[in-house]
């Protein structure tokens, strides 16, 4: 039997009650100042770092920074997990066997819902499931949108010096040329760009698989000449349900966009806003939310593309499904 | 003036887009429903129907939050 520590009842209420005091004594230094919310990421370089001759300029903006961030920690915990398994083997301890029982959990819903498909889907389920977790929750440190650049602007706030560098801004609305903060790091989920790249890839690669599976047939989902000269008005009914499963397929990319970015962005301003109305305890619970709306968004995700996939495999055996 | 009649539009705007989210709420209510009644007769596949019970409120919350989309289009961008 391993030593566990003792639980003693009554510490953690005393932490937090001192930490809500603390809070109360540092709001009375420094008052929280509304951000500057808006739907585009915000740039952080005044000139492109490089432009292509169709599409435009590119610049490093915030959410760039944070996929970075993510990118990063993926690698580093694979790595551990990479470690953790050659060294113990059969039973990882730590962060290996967490994973191991993640993937586990994950592998054996691919195979209840594709069956034989299992090894093709559950990479792409995996992955999108496994980046939009990462990126959620990463979403949660301290700092990551509060410290940023100030710019100057019309509707800006006074600042005032910490440092040597650094400067907090006040909450006294400048009459001209004040300041507001662009933060370094923005939620990756926040960005629009970030989900429809990955609702278009779930979408092709759904159509990918189905035609790995059904071959040239599957492609009879959508435009359906097969029963049109036999019977010709069920015939004529098919080619129009054909037409509104393309339709379907089409909303579905921007359903996946929009259910993603719009869980995410609502719970940055909300964030925002509460903590500039409420900045005591409320705060701390919204982060919580969001903790727990984080990894239900990357489960939905991912088990609608796990879905949609098992779907496309399977033709006209399968049920609709509207999101 | 137009300036103000502006803002006040957009305000207007977005607080009747999210007079949708009514839906979902109900929507989300009636799945709970069905999932805490089937819970009740049959204790032993409660983690398949909260599985599937969250899911199924991941949908209904879906359409809220494109009413949500459409407030914030109207309160930050246009």
């Amino acid at each position: 039997m391993e030593n566990t520590r003792k639980w003693r009842w009554g510490v953690n209420r005393w932490i937090i009650l001192g930490l809500i005091i603390l809070s109360v004594i540092g709001l009375q230094f420094i008052k929280p100042v509304q951000p500057h919310i808006q739907v585009a990421p915000e740039n952080l370089t005044k000139e492109p770092l490089f432009t292509l001759p169709v599409i435009g300029d590119f610049y490093l903006s915030n959410t760039i920074v944070a996929m970075l961030i993510m990118d990063v920690v993926i690698l580093i915990v694979a790595f551990l997990v990479r470690q953790g398994a050659r060294k113990n083997g059969l039973v990882p301890k730590g962060i290996a066997g967490a994973f191991e029982m993640i993937v586990d959990t994950l592998y054996g819903m691919t195979e209840a819902t594709a069956g034989k498909y299992a090894k093709k889907v559950f990479p792409w389920f995996a992955t999108i499931l496994i980046v939009v977790l990462f990126a959620n929750l990463i979403k949660l440190v301290p700092g990551f949108e509060t410290i940023g650049l100030l710019e100057e602007s019309q509707h800006g706030y006074e600042i005032q010096s910490l440092g040597s560098v650094w400067s907090t801004v006040i909450d006294q609305e400048a009459h001209e040329g004040g300041y507001i903060v662009k933060p370094f790091a923005r939620a990756l989920s926040t960005d629009l760009n970030f989900t429809l790249a990955l609702a278009l890839i779930s979408v092709v690669m759904t159509q990918v698989i189905g035609v790995q599976a059904q071959g040239i047939h599957y492609f009879s989902k959508f435009l359906n000449f097969t029963t049109m000269f036999k019977k010709p008005f069920l015939g004529f009914m098919d080619f129009i349900v054909g037409l509104l499963e393309t339709i379907s397929e089409l909303s579905k990319i921007l359903s996946f966009t929009f259910r993603l970015f719009g869980n995410m962005f609502a719970g940055m301003v909300l964030m925002a806003l509460v903590g500039v109305m409420v900045p005591v305890f409320v705060p701390s619970l919204i982060m919580f939310f969001e903790l727990f709306i984080g990894a239900i968004q990357a489960y939905v995700f991912g088990m609608l593309t796990l879905t949609f996939m098992a779907q496309a495999t399977q033709g006209h055996g399968g049920e609709e499904e509207h999101a | 003036m137009t300036g103000d009649i502006i803002e006040a539009a957009k305000f207007i705007g977005a607080g009747l887009a999210m007079i949708g989210a009514a839906g979902a709420g109900v929507g989300i209510g009636l799945s709970v429903q069905g999932a805490l009644g089937g819970m009740a007769r049959n204790p032993d596949t409660s983690s398949n129907l909260m599985t599937n019970m969250i899911l199924g409120i991941a949908f209904s919350e879906a359409i809220a939050i494109y009413c949500l989309v459409i407030a914030f289009l109207m309160l930050f961008v246009l």
